[in-house]
């Protein structure tokens, strides 16, 4: 089959409801050819790599032959530099402005070895704009935040797929990850017994102390602390799982109903690489307080 | 010589980055070992650089569930950690002093449903989950 893809994909509600579209309309594909039509394609946020590629690794998985043909050369040269397209066919080529961060696949139990790739691709990289210590602290714990959510919570088998970019003349940063699990809405509705919305579940599970973890591990704080972090460096959060989309941008939030439901979750943030503030206490705290 | 047992978050993780829960689990049993010792604990966060709430909420969070309170208060002490880590510190140990108590709330609902074999004991039960959901 050829799916054509849309001119512009952004990591935007527009562009999360083509790719749950592209599943709904392939998820019964098997020993197929999957042609990715790219002849539309004016622009191609690359954290949306992380995304597509989930998508595309189910299809593959299920023994169909992907291929992504016409596509305009910018945006060729983004995929091949962040290691995507290697995936499909093309040679990676180096990335000599060192704006992207690779295209790369985990699975759950990759902790360590998404710890060195956050590490070696975000943090001891020259060309990765200096951010100030708070900031970069923040956004580390911020990243590992999201990984470890989507281990504890997804169960996949499929993997945990992440990408990112750097827009140094808009002093912006774009990181997404994506898992192929148990999605949002699933586990709360299993934990709860009740009926939410797509996007409630979503809504829900940002709040402060609520968890679906049952047993001697608490949780319920990975998103709340996100969402703070977000609110204060003036950035963007978005989070799509099933058929909800919700989004946090400047400490007002927005949900959505995708047409058709994404089969994971999708957390994407978008950091101020500009922010100076600086991320200190209102009030000092003992240690010996803590217990 | 000082009674103290002292433990070094490094050296169980092997890394500055404490950000697995898995990690966290390995510095849990570790405490959980000491803290039946009944002696005094100091947890050292020397060269440790990042820590997720995933992380402590495995390592410390889920002693909670395990140990008294007020023991643990007792006991167990935390050095080397920066103000924001330990801002993040507290968080989840007040989030793991909630959890727990509630879920023991939860588990005596569920225990006293689970005692009526009738269809009501389910809408019983999804009504004592929301003990839980604070919406």
């Amino acid at each position: 089959m050829i799916f054509p893809m849309p001119k512009l994909i952004r990591h935007d509600y527009a562009s999360f409801e083509t790719l749950a579209r592209l599943y709904e309309e392939t998820k019964e594909c098997a020993l197929d050819d999957i042609l990715l039509d790219m002849q539309a394609t004016r622009w191609f946020d690359a954290d949306m790599c992380a995304a597509f590629g989930a998508i595309l690794y189910s299809l593959e998985k299920r023994l169909n032959e992907v291929n992504l043909t016409h596509l305009l050369p910018d945006i060729e040269t983004i995929l091949s530099k962040n290691g995507f397209l290697s995936h499909y066919g093309r040679v990676k080529i180096p990335d000599e402005w060192g704006t992207t961060i690779p295209y790369q696949r985990f699975d759950v139990k990759d902790d360590h070895y998404f710890a060195s790739y956050i590490e070696d691709e975000l943090i001891h990289r020259s060309e990765i704009p200096k951010m100030s210590p708070g900031l970069l602290k923040k956004f580390r714990e911020s990243v590992f935040e999201i990984f470890s959510n989507a281990v504890l919570h997804s169960h996949t088998e499929l993997g945990i797929f992440s990408c990112g970019q750097f827009f140094p003349r808009q002093n912006r940063l774009d990181f997404t990850v994506t898992d192929l699990g148990v999605t949002i809405l699933e586990n709360i509705k299993n934990y709860t017994q009740n009926e939410f919305s797509p996007e409630e579940a979503i809504v829900w599970a940002t709040k402060e102390g609520h968890t679906t973890k049952r047993g001697n591990l608490p949780g319920g704080l990975g998103l709340k602390i996100l969402c703070d972090f977000i609110n204060l460096n003036g950035g963007c959060l978005q989070i799509v799982s099933d058929a909800g989309y919700w989004q946090l941008k400047d400490s007002k939030i927005v949900t959505k109903r995708l047409t058709y439901s994404f089969p994971g979750t999708i957390v994407s943030i978008e950091i101020n690489t500009a922010d100076t503030g600086v991320y200190v206490l209102t009030s000092e705290l003992n240690a010996e307080d803590i217990f | 010589m000082s009674e103290d047992i002292k433990i070094s978050v490094f050296g169980i993780v092997g890394s500055p980055l404490c950000v697995a829960s898995s990690d966290g689990q390995k510095v849990y049993e570790r405490l959980k070992t000491a803290l039946e010792t009944d002696r005094k604990i100091v947890l050292s966060f020397h060269n440790v650089t990042t820590l997720t709430s995933a992380f402590l909420n495995a390592a410390i969070g889920q002693l909670y569930g395990t140990f008294d309170e007020k023991q643990i208060r007792e006991l167990l002490k935390v050095e080397d950690m920066e103000q924001d880590d330990l801002a993040l510190l507290k968080r989840v140990v007040d989030n793991a002093k909630l959890y727990f108590k509630n879920q023991k709330r939860f588990d005596k609902v569920v225990e006293e449903t689970q005692g009526n074999e009738d269809d009501e004991s389910q809408s019983d039960t999804a009504g004592a989950t929301q003990l839980h959901i604070e919406r």
